[in-house]
């Protein structure tokens, strides 16, 4: 059982962050409690993008949204801008969600209509996103709205608002997949596309509701990202490599079939934490970016060494196991043409 | 683009009584030859000779071992026991693919073996490198093809320069068979179904070339489930049944029949009606699922009409446009299919579109039935738990519920995956050759399966290489290059008589 539990994914970005927490603690006089306040008031940003993005890389081999980083920094002018003319920060948010939508409807379009590979596909989504994020930042006064950036400020305890509410969206998003016929559909397309395809499942409409879910999760994230912090073209840019980071780190197979929601905390802490201890010793953000490259790599080659080792939660596909063997030899056998 | 209509008599040179083969040299022998894959016994005990400058023809039904006997032919894979010897030299037991030995005994395959991002010149390099130079090899190779096309098809209209991906199914078997006959020194040239996908004028003159090739020495191996043409061109005719060569004879004087009863069929008396002509479906079941007169995509004027609560075979050499139909009906998209009521479908390779490898039996089992059961699209679990534990109950699925899916043996994976079908409420279950080394205690309950679903009211289409299986269908058609030859039912539906209108070409049936 403790073995089992160990082998739980998604314990090692908890785990790491704990560490990287007590590291901080020894180095600097700051309050272990605040550093957790800090990283709790950082980390939900990080985890609203990483949800979508583990929704998308969930869904199998070669799907990866790298629009993400256009869509904050688009997605914070508009809602800044449409806060700023209706005076309605739900309007704001609501158009900031609706921008990733949009920009996720191309991508939608490109990969399902033309069958373009879907990081060329976001990509490109992404450059339309970033054009017009530079043609809205030219000559932009607006300024985000006061009472949001104090909601998203507010930490009544030291636990910040937002962190609860994008725990409860995490739970949502646990429900979403395990509960839901889209999310089990999802894990299904994830594991085994021609599979899932003979199952009966609508492929096509669950690959579509997945690049508009991330879509949207990026929008809503660009919105209050620009009220936290302010709209800049560059909002976002940190977002992608961070995004698909945390997904892996978290326990999320990169091959897709399996989505570990609550991994992403985990691991978006440590990244939090991490940026802080980086800080703190003073390196420059070149090396930190070396740094989680690094670690990236690093969890990827344990999570594929981990399973040749581990029999039962292992990813059969690249195991051949006898029954698998006898099969194919069979068919071959039988399989001569007339 | 068949060759159906073949004449009998003068192809090229008619099959000759002047040579005498037995005075010829062996190029490969096979002696005792015997292959198991798994519990499989692929060949059983084969004894071949090719000799030089003849043809010989390779006939056989499905899964009679001819693919197995060919690649230990050619050296692609070793035998168990026996020997094999090529120009009077055993050939080491170990033998793998690329063997020196084997080096003057080419394959042209039925499903080419091109590479199709890659140029036609290029693809020369690569299967005759040995033989090219190696600067400026892929003028060699261009000019080498061209050659050997303008001499084997004659206004073949492919360029060395077009892209193997880019060419029709008809030219790309062509430069399938140059590129296997591109070698310095030629002494077996192995066709599997090489006019499979040719023209009638494009076989013609690949038969008029192998006798140019012949004369010149070469022995050429001809499998092909075409008889008559294999009458019509080879020397001597090899029959293979269930892993043997159970009878080896000059083809002169064999007539179709002959061959057939050789290879196990019931061939109709002349007396006979032949295939019957659109049988009568059983009863006034209301039609649920219709393909008329569908054609394009590998079809040809097929019409298929399934009734409610019917169980309808579709049988024939594997490859014919079964598998075509079966997709039509899968995803009735065109005007020429109607399928009313839902369908669910059971495909033959579990392993790349069966099995979801992360998830447990109970997942895999229910994924198909969740959309059924679910309201607004939230699962209802103790539904979905109830039909999984009724449905390993009667199928008796040996590890449970909660195991693993790749934990299971191949033949209880198939159980989950066939359960699957059966445990939505579609109305139409399509079986894509489903029972494919499969045990025989596991198939014989998923037969009672069908049948007892049947009963119930649901229709079944079902796809089978192994027409034993189709006695269990009320009605089977008979597919042959994507054409409906014969559809029998009842009493009609034998192992035999489905064997006999496979291969029969003299009595097909008219479209």
């Amino acid at each position: 059982m403790t073995l089992r539990t160990l082998a739980r994914p998604w314990i090692w970005g908890f785990v790491a962050s704990a560490l990287v927490w007590a590291t901080i603690l020894a180095l600097s006089s700051q309050g272990g409690g605040q550093t957790v306040s800090l990283a709790l008031s950082l980390a939900p940003y990080l985890v609203i993008v990483g949800l979508g993005q583990m929704l998308v890389i969930t869904a199998g081999p070669g799907n990866i949204d790298v629009s993400v980083a256009p869509v904050i920094s688009l997605a914070g002018f508009v809602a800044v801008a449409a806060t700023a003319a209706t005076g309605s920060v739900a309007v704001g948010v609501l158009a900031g969600i609706g921008t990733g939508l949009a920009v996720a409807a191309i991508s939608v379009l490109a990969i399902l209509g033309l069958s373009i590979p879907p990081i060329i596909a976001t990509l490109a989504a992404g450059l339309i996103a970033s054009s017009l994020t530079l043609s809205l930042a030219d000559g932009f006064t607006a300024v985000p709205d006061e009472g949001l950036r104090q909601l998203l400020n507010l930490r009544p305890a030291g636990v910040p608002v937002l962190a609860v509410a994008v725990a409860v969206l995490t739970a949502l998003v646990v429900a979403l997949l395990s509960r839901t016929t889209y999310g089990r559909s999802l894990l299904a397309v994830g594991q085994s596309r021609p599979a899932a395809e003979r199952a009966g499942i609508p492929v096509a409409r669950v690959l579509a509701a997945t690049y508009l879910a991330s879509g949207a999760l990026a929008g809503l994230a660009g919105a209050l990202l620009a009220a936290y912090i302010a709209p800049s073209p560059d909002l976002g840019t940190r977002y992608l490599l961070d995004s698909v980071a945390v997904v892996v780190i978290g326990g999320t197979l990169i091959s897709g079939g399996r989505a570990v929601p609550v991994g992403i905390w985990g691991s978006a802490l440590f990244f939090i934490l991490l940026d802080g201890l980086v800080n703190l010793v003073g390196w420059s953000t070149a090396a930190q970016n070396l740094l989680k490259g690094g670690l990236v790599l690093f969890v990827l080659f344990l999570a594929g060494g981990g399973t040749r080792r581990d029999a039962t939660t292992s990813r059969p596909r690249r195991r051949p196991r006898p029954a698998t063997a006898a099969t194919a030899a069979t068919t071959t056998g039988d399989n001569t043409h007339g | 683009m068949h060759v159906d209509n073949l004449p009998v008599g003068p192809l090229a040179a008619p099959p000759s009584g002047d040579r005498e083969p037995t005075g010829a040299q062996p190029v490969v022998t096979a002696r005792q030859v015997t292959r198991t894959y798994g519990r499989t016994r692929a060949l059983t005990g084969v004894d071949l000779e090719v000799r030089a400058g003849e043809v010989l023809g390779l006939v056989g039904h499905n899964g009679a071992g001819k693919s197995t006997l060919m690649r230990v032919l050619a050296g692609l894979e070793a035998c168990d026991e026996g020997v094999v010897t090529v120009r009077g030299q055993e050939v080491p037991r170990d033998v793998r693919p690329g063997a020196a030995e084997f080096r003057a005994v080419r394959m042209a395959y039925q499903e080419t073996s091109l590479c199709p991002d890659l140029t036609v010149a290029e693809n020369i390099w690569i299967s005759s490198r040995r033989c090219l130079p190696r600067l400026r090899w892929r003028r060699a190779a261009s000019a080498a093809v061209q050659r050997r096309l303008d001499e084997m098809f004659p206004g073949h209209g492919v360029v060395p320069r077009d892209r193997v991906e880019a060419l029709t199914l008809a030219r790309r078997q062509m430069v399938e068979i140059a590129r296997a006959s591109l070698v310095d020194r030629l002494d077996l040239l192995i066709l599997d179904e090489p006019t499979e996908s040719l023209g009638p004028d494009a076989a013609r003159s690949l038969y008029d070339h192998v006798r140019t090739l012949t004369a010149r020495g070469t022995a050429v191996l001809l499998i092909s489930h075409r008889i008559r043409e294999v009458l019509s061109v080879a020397d001597r005719v090899a029959v293979m049944r269930d892993g043997a060569v159970v009878a080896d004879k000059p083809a002169a004087g064999l007539s179709e029949d002959d061959v057939l009863v050789l290879m196990g069929a019931e061939v109709a008396a002349p007396a006979d009606p032949g295939p019957a002509p659109a049988a009568v479906p059983a009863g006034d079941r209301p039609v649920i699922a219709e393909l008329r007169a569908a054609s394009g995509h590998g079809l040809h004027d097929v019409s298929v009409r399934v009734g409610a609560g019917e169980v309808v075979g579709l049988a024939g050499l594997a490859g014919q446009g079964q598998q075509e139909v079966l997709e039509r009906l899968w995803r009735p998209v065109r005007k020429d299919t109607t399928v009313l009521g839902s369908r669910a479908y059971v495909p033959g390779d579990r392993q790349r579109s069966g099995v979801l490898p992360l998830w447990s039996v109970a997942e895999n089992l229910i994924v198909t039935a969740m959309r059924g059961l679910a309201r607004y699209g939230v699962r209802r679990r103790a539904e979905e738990a109830a039909a999984v534990r009724s449905w390993v109950d009667r199928l008796a699925i040996r590890g449970g519920a909660d195991a693993g899916m790749t934990e299971l043996s191949g033949g209880n994976q198939q159980k989950v995956i066939v359960a699957r079908a059966f445990a939505s409420t579609a109305d139409l279950v399509l079986l894509d050759d489903p029972f494919r080394g499969v045990d025989v205690h596991t198939k014989t309950d998923l037969y009672s399966l069908i049948r007892e679903e049947a009963a119930n009211g649901r229709s079944v289409v079902w796809h089978s290489s192994e027409n034993a299986e189709m006695a269990h269908c009320d009605r089977v058609y008979v597919l042959r290059a994507g054409r409906v030859v014969a559809e029998l039912a009842g009493e009609e539906i034998s192992e035999e008589r489905i064997i006999a209108v496979s291969f029969a070409e003299s009595t097909e049936a008219p479209q």
